[in-house]
């Protein structure tokens, strides 16, 4: 059974996107990686065969950074997907 | 003054540097043994061994004896993107510590090719003058035509007035009036932290224009242009997207969603009109420009109209970076897209500091809502008020006589215990990283040889990351916040963009195989491990001789004693961030008093 949760994007990938945020009903984060790549061609070289390209983090709600895909998601789970780098 | 002749140099060197006293007009060329180029390389490395050898750590920095270096590096002038840089480097006026700040563009090429490795300037001339180095060949002329005159507005008279090819950097009238975090300014840009503005100032000189024909030789030319080649062509994929697309400025909406955003001087990680002054949502009213310095590929500078674009009140627009964007927004409480950009533009024109601007007007701000300032229109969310409060600063008039000396020195002449909030260390004022729900970064700007910093130290990387509990950092931090310490202090004197970081797969190696191509040099990835180690050794070596204490390396009692208001979470004691810097001295084979 999975469980639905949201799923904000930040920075460049939300430019690509096209969207800040969106639900998604997946339990861990390779599925979600890969559903993003299945919805969102625009993503490219950000989200390849389900891993996030360096330049791009996970965040489980804004607390810690992810990016095993076999990290276990809840339906009370926030999932950030933001660019990396500051700097300014 | 009389031209200089070359010595025999390195591939990617002149190996010599022009020691210029403008009190009576001396020009020496000093040669640099080729050992030393080796062990300090350029930019921020070789101008703290230029300090050291100069005496500048036990110098005021604003005596006429203190030096100020303005240093290139072998890769300048090399057709590796990016590497079109200068360092300026002096005993900060803000810190009493050592201060390296970079800036970018034509003026590094230029100053190069006047045939030397750096200009190290001592004395104070006689009246406001033009330093010009044209080739080698140095004179002073009057620059009290210029006296009051905008970075930008002096630097266009100058090449107006000057023959073509000149590079001009200038200060403005912030750096006349000693204002300790006054700028130095190149086509727009910053050498920008710590005050070198002031020190320049305090020399009596306006402005440098420099132009010449010396060429560096590089060892390897063919091999140079093809890694230089690829290079480029990296540059232009996913890890500098950011930059390119949304610039700097995106941090905003990132770090407010983290509740890192530091507003109304650090009472809060979150600000409510984030949205309304993000470039997400400017560049849907504003007009929007992008430009790059010379020789870079990235182009992260986003340029944006003030004024909506039906009403916009100029062609020129402003830079918008994340700090400027952060000290001067939500910083001092500001929600209005348009009044950030003048306030940017207002610091860019009289040539300050945005960071220290912002963070000692927000530090003035929460004083007078204390009662302990009596300046009533001095409020959080005015953007009139940090508008007057900048032109104050500039002129040093009223209260912005205090405030040109930054916020530590103001919390000493207001009291109260001020100083608790006063949002710096050492005297510089923090970036806009809230040190609470960032640790890691906590200790790097404790421990930040320049103060607090974000270009010295890169400790936020790891905090956003893996690697690290953001919230409660422990020694495992630490390693982590010294390395990114190492390579910032490498790159600084190579000198490359730290925007090119995600680029590189293997940093040091590659960073070995351009000093390789450019000087013929056998060096390692090793060897640069321990060139950067050496680098910041030599920083500490400059402030233990400046009169460093232990109790420097510690971030305001706020940051120490309260959470951050909304998120009980992020708490950093006083213990824990002493543990820190006991294991960041300990790794770095520092004993606590030296």
């Amino acid at each position: 059974m999975g469980s639905a949760m949201k799923v904000e994007f930040l920075g460049i990938p939300r430019e690509r996107a096209g969207v800040a945020e969106l639900e998604l009903d997946v339990d861990t984060l390779g599925q979600l990686l890969a559903a993003l790549e299945g919805r969102f061609p625009s993503l490219g070289m950000l989200v390849d065969s389900g891993r996030l390209h360096s330049s791009i983090l996970a965040s489980l709600n804004g607390d810690t950074f992810v990016s095993d895909p076999r990290t276990r998601l809840s339906k009370s789970d926030c999932v950030l997907i933001l660019s990396a780098d500051a700097g300014g | 003054m009389p031209a200089v002749d070359m010595p025999a140099a390195p591939f990617g060197y002149h190996g010599a540097y022009l020691r210029i006293d403008v009190s009576n007009g001396r020009v020496d060329r000093v040669p640099i043994a080729e050992e030393v180029l080796r062990q300090y390389l350029g930019g921020v490395g070789l101008g703290t061994w230029l300090l050291l050898k100069e005496g500048a750590a036990t110098t005021a920095p604003l005596a006429p004896a203190a030096p100020i270096a303005f240093v290139f590096s072998p890769l300048v002038g090399s057709p590796l993107t990016t590497s079109a840089k200068f360092a300026v480097v002096s005993k900060s006026p803000l810190t009493n510590r050592i201060n390296d700040s970079l800036a970018s563009s034509g003026f590094a090429i230029a100053g190069k090719r006047c045939g030397c490795d750096a200009i190290v300037l001592v004395g104070r001339a006689a009246e406001l003058s033009t330093l010009i180095v044209d080739d080698g060949r140095v004179r002073l002329e009057s620059a009290e035509n210029l006296r009051g005159l905008a970075c930008g507005a002096a630097e266009s008279a100058l090449k107006a007035r000057l023959e073509p090819g000149y590079a001009v950097a200038s200060i403005g009238p912030a750096g006349e009036r000693a204002v300790r975090y006054a700028t130095i300014s190149h086509d727009g840009r910053h050498a920008g932290r710590g005050g070198s503005g002031a020190v320049l100032g305090s020399k009596n000189v306006k402005a440098l224009a420099v132009r010449g024909t010396q060429r560096s030789d590089w060892a390897q030319p063919r091999e140079l242009a093809a890694f230089s080649k690829a290079l480029s062509a990296r540059s232009f994929g996913p890890a500098t997207a950011k930059y390119r697309e949304l610039g700097t400025a995106s941090n905003l909406l990132t770090f407010n969603r983290l509740g890192v955003l530091p507003t109304r001087n650090f009472q809060s990680g979150t600000f409510e009109a984030a949205p309304t002054i993000s470039p997400e949502e400017i560049r849907q009213t504003h007009s929007k420009t992008r430009a790059s310095c010379v020789a870079c590929t990235i182009g992260c500078e986003h340029i944006y109209s003030i004024g909506k674009e039906e009403e916009k009140e100029d062609e020129k627009g402003v830079r918008l970076e994340y700090e400027n964007l952060f000290a001067l927004g939500p910083l001092c409480g500001v929600g209005d897209a348009d009044a950030v950009l003048r306030s940017s533009r207002l610091c860019d024109d009289v040539g300050i500091d945005t960071i220290s601007a912002g963070g000692t007007i927000a530090f003035a701000m929460e004083c007078v809502e204390r009662g302990w300032l009596d300046e009533p229109w001095l409020s959080f969310g005015s953007g009139d008020a940090v508008l007057k409060a900048i032109d104050l600063i500039a002129r040093r008039e009223g209260i912005g006589d205090l405030l040109a000396d930054g916020s530590r020195r103001a919390a000493q002449v207001i009291g109260h215990d001020s100083i608790a909030f006063a949002p710096q260390v050492k005297g510089l004022e923090i970036p806009g990283y809230e040190p609470r729900g960032l640790q890691t970064m906590a200790l790097g700007f404790a421990v930040g040889g320049r103060g607090a910093d974000h270009n010295r130290s890169g400790a936020y990387e790891v905090d956003f990351s893996e690697r690290v509990d953001r919230k409660h950092a422990t020694s495992d931090a630490v390693q982590y916040a010294i390395q990114t310490e190492d390579k910032s202090a490498l790159m600084d004197s190579l000198i490359i963009c730290k925007f090119l970081r995600g680029v590189f797969e293997d940093f040091y190696g590659e960073a070995a195989d351009m000093l390789r191509l450019v000087t013929g040099w056998d060096a390692s990835a090793e060897e640069l491990r321990e060139t950067a180690r050496r680098i910041v050794g030599a920083k500490r070596e400059f402030n233990l001789l400046a009169g460093w204490t232990p109790e420097e390396d510690t971030l305001p009692d706020r940051f120490l004693e309260t959470a951050l208001d909304g998120d009980e979470d992020a708490v950093l004691s006083r213990e824990r961030l002493n543990a820190l810097v006991g294991e960041y001295r300990r790794q770095r084979g520092w004993s606590t008093i030296d």
